[in-house]
Parts: structure tokens; C-alpha cells; sequence
């Protein structure tokens, strides 16, 4: 049941994405999406491809694995496509019932907003399944730094996350074992209608709630004796390095936003013929 | 004696909305480099003295001085808590990063160490606990011993003076008992840290130079280890045990043989030979004794063929829990299994009420496509009784019913509101049918037969109930529709010597009166040689033995090597053997008592 929600993506292999920092990999994705959205045709969208295509391959995880990620989409792929094929105003009319009307310009959008979500999500995947939990944490903790100097309480935003991240697994396996004991004794969680089954996880939720309160206090009395006493006078021991790769892998950044800006402007000049077909309205 | 490190005076504490002390005036020094156990009952004020010590809690009375500095006084907080490290119970609840070397940098970050200064203090705790491998491990991948070195590491990376170790063996299997405990003595040895375990085993209390008794919030007895395990009424008036050995010890004793204070099992096994040898006795070699197994098909035998199983199949993180599983458990038997964590014992059991169904009996089961010529793929089979586990329609529910199923510290299911609803659970979950008259006589009775007065507990919160009773609640709870097989997950786990004393005294009452075949999971040997009838060893997903516990435990150079423990009996009869005497036994303290009695007033075969 809850065994194949495997805690976070992360796809354990070594190479060249997994190793970069992780700040950087927050913000190449930030960066990544902008320019997702700032391409207006179907070059610059074709350059969004190229780079994915070379972190997917530096990645060395399966391709699989990153189109699984687009599976949780597909529904709204179809619903938003649907929307921009029948509604979308345009010149070249195909087909026309009522206020439905299939337009060339309508389906080349649609087309280009598919590939656009498509891209964005698998963006995202590579990110998380190179990134261990972890050391995401550390990079989002580590670029929300500055916001100290505003009194935003950075520390323990990311103890309260390394907290929760280091104990989803373990209150995952206690559920799984509340579950089992709990059918052992004849529960029923599978059939019914859903207030039967909502009913049905009091005896799971009630013993795992009063559990994560035994956990949480002993946890405070651990860090008490470990000398926790607050952000104030405390070192850090990991640091987060810029490296070679991170540099390599900036200068293809900037390439990708070069290209996406230089093909917006000069979309029209390279191929002027078919330009009604490649810029979106 | 050395200049004393902890000096505690008149110590009181009490709890807030419960009467008397928890710690009632004790007085109480450590000296430096000393290596201090304390023993004593569940709620005899052992942790709440632990915490006094570092100021996790603050006295009511008396004062408490560490290294010349009082505890109570709220600007020492820190300085005395780098002196004074503490170690709990439960490992998962003790870190707080989900890699080992964040974990363990915690401690020294919070008091201010350069980085370079911590790395090299991560190194040296990991290599101290005997763990560098693991630095970039994450803690859930880890075994309970491992996880609990890491949190020594996580306290020693702060470079404390004093460790103390509140129960921190309790949760572990022998073998991670092993590890953490030959890591305090270590640390104790070579870095002349002052150490205080507290501990409900005894064979661990013996360790130390000094043991300390309380009872109620009072240490009632100090001394060596010798000394106070000398007298075993004393102990039993402090709802203590005594070790299996002195037990030994004492039954020899009173036979008129001359068996001095010792607390070895070696040591034993020397001694015995000494007062045989005065008289000229050697068994010598003799075939062992065998009775023929029955053959008989009992109407409740548990059949298991080809079992195999692996989690999360066709991911990454695969893992093989079973592999090529055959046992055959008999109607009526009181059964052992044996293995340590992650040996697969505990996805084993769950099969047997099928919490894990065999693949034949999944909804979406499709028959493997085998090649022409090739031989089909032996298919995993269990029956219970009729039940046959590899058929869809098998009516799961009510093999549930009748296959109970506790599992490892069951007081953490309880939920409802009163302890007869929560009873009353199970049962009305399989049978939906049964009046509020018929619900009522069977949720007493069960509750009668763990123990607990019914008209007492009936309309309590199981919250409200002790830590021993909830057990029995729990326990209750599962026994109310009067399995045919009750199966339990380290039913004794965690409780200390009295507890698991009564946990087992119940168990064979149930197996008497109730349910026919009672089925243990535990890595205490010397539980499995004292209840068993049979027992069989799982490791590495397989069956590695399935014997009497005498014939099993006569072998235990193998069980060494699959990391296992033999029980205290099997050791001294190794000994004993390599000196010519041979003592067939059932590997039970009694029962070797006996046999060697026997040996010493017959004057042996020889």
C-alpha cells in the first residue's frame, strides 16, 4: 500500500547532474521555467528541447523514470489542449459548430503549450530525482540566507524541514505497521464508500498521532541534551561548493537564454516563409 | 577513589499530577573513570535520576553537582550538558538529519565548533563507534544497533566526560545490543570516559565496576556486580531477577556442590568441572538421546513451501525479504522463530494471516509465461489448516479470526476510547452478527485471561493503564475471537525482567486454555530454549534450522556465525562438553540445573 509511495523521486545513480549544486540546479529550473515562458516560438521552444534532452542525458536516469512525472498531467494536457482547439480565435478556419470553431492558429497554440507544460514538468523531475531531499533542503536553505537580515527565522525553517524530511520514512514504515496490525484484527480499509473509509482510518490515524507527539517530545529532549539552544552562537558544518561542473553547466544556461531571447527577436528573418507557422499568437 | 564527578545530595523530584517522588532522596556520587550500572523495575526513578543528572529536569530538592558546577542553576545549562552526555531509548528518536554526519555535526554546531574542528570530531566519533563507513548513510537504511552508534556519535562528537545511556539496549537485538555495549566499554577503557548504563538486563549490569539498585525513587543496594547479584531474595523484593546464571549458580549451590559467586558463563562451566573432577566423574561420549517426531496431521498445521518474497519489486530500492522458504508447523506446538533484524522473520509471520498475500491470491495474479521445454517456476504454497493461502476465494477474514497476529509493542494500536471498546474492536470487526450480551462475555473473558480485573479497566482510557497492563490490553485485543494460532512479534520486547517473566507465564497460560499453537518471533535465545518446543533459525530469507531448542542450541559455532547468541545453558554445556561432560538438556535453566546435579550425586555414566 503506502510501500510504493517511494519517499521523494530521487533515482540513485552517479553523474554529472547529480553532482552539481544544488542551488544552482534550484535556480537553472527558476530560470529554465522563465524562459519556458518567455519563448514565443517554436526555435526557441526547439532550443528549451535541446538543453532538456542534454541534462536528461547527463543525468543517466532512465527516460522512463522522467516521463513517469508527465503521467500526473495528462489530464490536464488533454482538458487545456481541448479548450485551446475548440475556443481559440484565428483567421484559418477548419471547422465551426456554435462558438467552437477548430482554427490553424488554435491547434499550432495548443501544440506549443503541450510542449511547453511537458517541458516544464520533466524540468522539474530531473531536478528532484538528482536531488536527494536533503540536499534540496540545504540548497533552499541556503538561498534564503539574505532574508535573515529581514528577520525571516531561516534556521528554523530548515531545521523544521531536515526535521520532517528525516521523519517521513519513519512515520511511513509505523503507519504500514499500524495498518497491518490493525487488519490483523479484522479492519476493513478497501471496501465501502468513502465516509466508511474515512471512519475506517480512526484506528490507524489515532495511535499514529499520539505516537508523532511521543516522538516529538523525546526528540526535544535528545536535542536539549545535544546543547540545542537556538539559532543563536551556531556554526555550520556543511558548505555547499560552486564547482567546475556548476560553471560548465552555467555556461550552457546562458547559452539556452541567449537563444531564447535572440530567437524571439529575430524569429521573423529565418525562415520568413513559414513564420505564421512556428510564432504563436 | 579518584576525585568524584557527579555528586548528587538528597535528590527529590516529583512528577506533576502524580503523587510521591519519582526520585525520593538519593544521595549518590560518581567518580571519574568510574563505569556505574543502574538496575531497577519499570518507574523506579532510573531515567528521571538520569535527566536530574544533566538538568533536563530540575530538582524539587537536594542539589545536583557536576564537575563542581550546580545543575540547577540555569546558566550552567549548557556548560553541564557538553560535560554530560545522554543517550535514550529509542534511536529513530534521537536525530535529527537524514545523514549520518549532519546528525552527528548537530551537537558541536550548536555550541559554537569552526567546521574544520567538527569534521574532524565527526571522524573521530564515527571511528570511536566503529561507523566511518557509514558517514553518508541515511539512518532509515540502518539497523537498530547502527542507528543507536550513530547516536552515541552524536553525543560523543560534543566531547562530553560523562555518558549516560538510559536504556539505550532496550530496543536492540542481540547483536546490536553487542555492538553498543562493547562501544561503552571501549570508551570507558581506552578514553577513560566516566560511564552510567542504565539497564534492565543483567547480564549488561554486570558489566560495569559499580551497580546501583532502586526501588520507588530510592537506590536500596550498591555494590560490585558480585556483590549484589550474591543474594537473589533481596533482588526479588526490588521486583528484580536474578541472571540466568546466578539462578544456575544457586540451584548447584543448594545441591552441595561448591560453586563460588561468579558471573561468567566460562567461569561456570570451570567450576562445575572443579567439583565433578574432585570426584572422579566423566561422562565421556554418548549418543544423544532422541525422541522420534510424530507424524501425525494435526486439523490446525501450518504448511509453507517455496516462499518467497521481495519489497518493492522492479524499483531501484528492491529488497529480497524471503527466499525459497519451506516449514511445516505443527497443531498444538509453542514455536520459536529466530533470526535477527532484516533476516525476514517478521514478513514471514505476516504471511501466515496473510497481511502479505501470495501472489496466486492477488486480484490481478496473471500465471508466468514459461518457454516451452522449461520446467514451470515452483510456486510459493502456504496452508493453514483448510486454508489455502494461494486461492483467491479463500475466505481471508476468517482466517484472520483465526490466526491472531501481535505484533511488536502491540500498547502502540491502541486507540479507543475505552479499554472494552478497543477489546471489542476486533471482534466486531469479523463478526457483525454477535449481540451486545455475546460481545460482552467474550471481551471479559479475554480480558480476564491477559490478567486484568475486567470491572477496573472496562471503562478506563487504555491510555491510563501502565505500560505492562496496555501490553496485556493490546494483547487482549487480539485473542477475543479465540484464534487457533496466535503469533507474536517480540512479546516481550522492551519490558524489564518481572514484565517479560509475567509476558511469559501468560503466553503458556494462553497456550494451555486458549489458543492451540502459540507461534514467538523473538532474538532472545535464552526466551526461545526456556518456552520452545521447536524452533526454527531464518537468515538471509531462509530456513537455516528447524529443531528442538536442545539440538538446535548443541551447534553454536553455526549460530555465531549468522551473528545469533546461544543461551547462557548452551554455553556452559559447550564447555563442559570440550571437557568430556556431556549434559543432555532441554537448554532449559531448570532442567540443566537438574541434569547436572544428576551427573554430580550419580556419579555420571562413565
Amino acid at each position: 500500500m503506502l510501500n510504493d509511495v517511494t519517499f521523494g523521486q530521487y533515482y540513485p545513480v552517479k553523474s554529472f547532474v547529480h553532482r552539481l549544486d544544488p542551488r544552482f540546479k534550484i535556480l537553472a529550473l527558476i530560470a529554465y521555467i522563465v524562459m519556458l515562458f518567455v519563448a514565443d516560438n517554436f526555435y526557441a521552444l526547439g532550443a528549451c528541447a535541446l538543453v532538456l534532452t542534454a541534462a536528461i542525458i547527463a543525468s543517466r536516469v532512465p527516460i522512463g523514470s522522467v516521463l513517469r512525472s508527465v503521467k500526473g498531467i495528462i489530464f490536464i494536457l488533454i482538458f487545456t489542449s481541448f479548450l485551446n482547439i475548440f475556443f481559440h480565435k484565428g483567421e484559418t478556419v477548419y471547422w465551426q459548430w456554435g462558438i467552437m470553431t477548430v482554427t490553424l492558429e488554435g491547434i499550432i497554440f495548443s501544440g506549443f503549450l503541450i510542449l511547453r507544460l511537458f517541458f516544464l514538468v520533466m524540468a522539474s523531475s530531473v531536478l528532484t530525482l538528482t536531488t536527494t531531499p536533503v540536499s534540496l533542503t540545504d540548497g533552499i536553505e541556503s538561498l534564503l540566507k539574505p532574508l535573515k537580515y529581514i528577520r525571516f527565522p531561516v534556521h528554523e525553517l530548515a531545521l523544521i524541514m531536515s526535521i520532517a524530511l528525516r521523519f517521513i520514512p519513519t512515520l511511513i514504515d509505523e503507519t504500514n505497521r499500524i495498518i497491518s496490525a490493525q487488519k490483523a484484527r479484522g479492519a476493513d480499509f478497501e471496501s465501502g464508500n468513502i465516509f466508511k473509509r474515512v471512519k475506517a482510518m480512526i484506528p490507524v490515524l489515532i495511535p499514529l498521532l499520539i505516537s508523532a507527539f511521543r516522538r516529538a517530545e523525546e526528540l526535544g529532549d535528545a536535542m536539549d541534551a545535544r546543547c540545542y539552544s537556538g539559532s543563536k552562537n551556531r556554526t555550520k558544518y556543511k558548505k555547499l561548493k560552486f564547482g567546475w561542473r556548476d560553471a560548465f553547466a552555467l555556461f550552457f544556461f546562458c547559452a539556452l537564454i541567449a537563444g531564447v531571447v535572440l530567437f524571439n527577436i529575430y524569429c521573423y528573418d529565418i525562415f520568413p516563409e513559414i513564420y505564421a507557422y512556428i510564432r504563436i499568437s | 577513589m579518584e576525585e568524584p564527578v557527579i555528586v548528587c545530595e538528597n535528590l527529590k523530584y516529583s512528577y506533576s499530577g502524580q503523587d510521591g517522588y519519582a526520585v525520593n532522596g538519593v544521595d549518590f556520587t560518581v567518580a571519574k573513570g568510574e563505569f556505574v550500572s543502574v538496575i531497577g523495575h519499570n518507574g523506579s526513578g532510573k531515567s528521571t535520576l538520569a535527566r536530574l543528572i544533566n538538568g533536563l529536569l530540575e530538582a524539587d530538592e537536594g542539589k545536583v553537582t557536576v564537575f563542581g558546577m550546580d545543575v540547577n542553576e540555569g546558566s550552567n545549562a549548557v556548560e553541564v550538558r557538553k560535560r554530560v552526555g545522554i543517550v535514550f531509548q529509542n534511536p529513530d528518536n534521537q536525530m535529527v538529519a537524514s545523514i549520518v554526519e549532519d546528525d552527528i555535526a548537530f551537537g558541536p554546531e550548536n555550541i559554537g565548533i569552526d567546521r574544520e574542528e567538527i569534521g574532524r570530531r565527526i571522524d573521530w566519533a564515527l571511528s570511536a563507534v566503529g561507523m566511518e563507513k557509514y558517514r553518508h548513510s541515511t539512518p532509515a537504511k540502518l539497523s537498530g544497533g547502527q542507528k543507536q552508534r550513530i547516536a552515541v556519535a552524536g553525543v560523543l562528537a560534543i566531547k562530553p566526560e560523562v555518558l549516560i545511556l538510559d536504556e539505550s539496549t532496550a530496543m536492540l537485538d542481540p547483536r546490536g545490543r553487542r555492538e553498543v555495549i562493547d562501544v561503552v566499554r571501549r570508551l570507558n577503557k581506552e578514553e577513560g570516559m566516566t560511564i552510567i548504563l542504565i539497564t534492565h538486563f543483567m547480564e549488561e549490569a554486570l558489566l560495569a565496576d559499580r551497580t546501583i539498585v532502586m526501588n520507588r525513587g530510592e537506590i536500596v543496594l550498591s555494590g560490585t556486580p558480585e556483590q549484589i547479584f550474591e543474594s537473589g531474595e533481596a533482588l526479588e523484593t526490588y521486583n528484580l531477577s536474578l541472571p540466568r546464571i546466578s539462578v544456575i549458580a544457586e540451584n548447584l549451590r543448594s545441591a552441595g556442590m561448591n560453586i563460588g559467586n561468579v558471573l561468567k558463563p566460562e567461569a561456570l562451566a570451570d567450576e562445575i568441572l572443579e567439583n565433578l573432577n574432585s570426584r572422579g566423574i566423566y561422562t565421556g561420549e554418548s549418543s544423544a538421546d532422541c525422541i522420534p517426531e510424530s507424524d501425525i496431521k494435526g486439523e490446525w498445521d501450518i504448511d509453507i513451501k517455496n516462499l518467497a518474497y521481495t519489497y518493492s519489486r522492479k524499483s531501484p530500492f528492491a529488497a529480497k525479504a524471503l527466499n525459497g522458504i519451506n516449514l511445516h508447523i505443527r497443531d498444538g506446538e509453542f514455536f520459536g522463530i529466530i533470526g535477527h533484524t532484516g533476516s525476514g522473520k517478521s514478513t514471514l509471520v505476516q504471511h501466515l494471516n496473510a497481511l502479505i498475500k501470495l501472489p496466486q491470491a492477488e486480484k490481478h495474479y496473471r500465471k508466468p509465461k514459461v518457454k516451452k521445454g522449461e520446467p514451470l517456476p515452483a510456486l510459493p504454497s502456504v496452508t493453514v489448516g483448510n486454508f489455502d493461502l494461494a486461492d483467491k476465494k479463500t475466505d481471508f477474514k476468517s482466517l484472520r479470526a483465526n490466526v491472531g497476529m501481535v505484533f511488536q509493542y502491540p500498547e502502540y494500536q491502541l486507540f479507543a476510547e475505552t479499554v472494552f471498546a478497543d477489546v471489542a474492536f476486533g471482534l466486531k470487526n469479523f463478526n457483525k452478527k454477535l449481540s451486545a450480551e455475546e460481545v460482552e462475555a467474550a471481551v471479559k473473558s479475554s480480558i480476564e485471561i491477559v490478567g486484568l480485573n475486567y470491572d477496573e479497566v472496562k471503562d478506563k482510557s487504555p491510555f491510563d493503564l501502565s505500560g505492562g497492563q496496555k501490553r496485556r490490553a493490546a494483547i487482549a485485543g487480539v485473542i477475543v475471537t479465540k484464534p487457533h494460532i496466535l503469533i507474536l512479534d517480540e512479546p516481550a520486547a522492551g519490558l524489564d525482567p518481572k514484565g517479560k517473566k509475567e509476558i511469559m507465564e501468560l503466553l503458556h497460560k494462553l497456550h494451555r486454555e486458549w489458543c492451540k499453537t502459540v507461534i514467538i518471533v523473538s532474538h532472545d535465545m535464552d526466551e526461545v530454549a526456556e518456552n520452545c518446543t521447536r524452533a526454527a533459525v531464518i537468515s538471509e530469507g531462509e530456513v537455516f534450522a528447524c529443531e528442538r531448542p536442545s539440538e538446535l542450541f548443541s551447534r553454536p559455532e553455526e549460530l555465531k556465525r549468522l551473528g545469533l547468541d546461544v543461551p547462557l545453558t548452551a554455553k556452559i554445556s559447550t564447555r563442559l562438553g570440550q571437557n568430556g561432560i556431556i549434559v543432555h538438556s532441554d537448554c532449559t535453566v531448570k532442567d540443566f540445573s537438574e541434569k547436572v546435579i544428576e551427573i554430580y550425586s550419580g556419579g555420571g555414566n562413565a
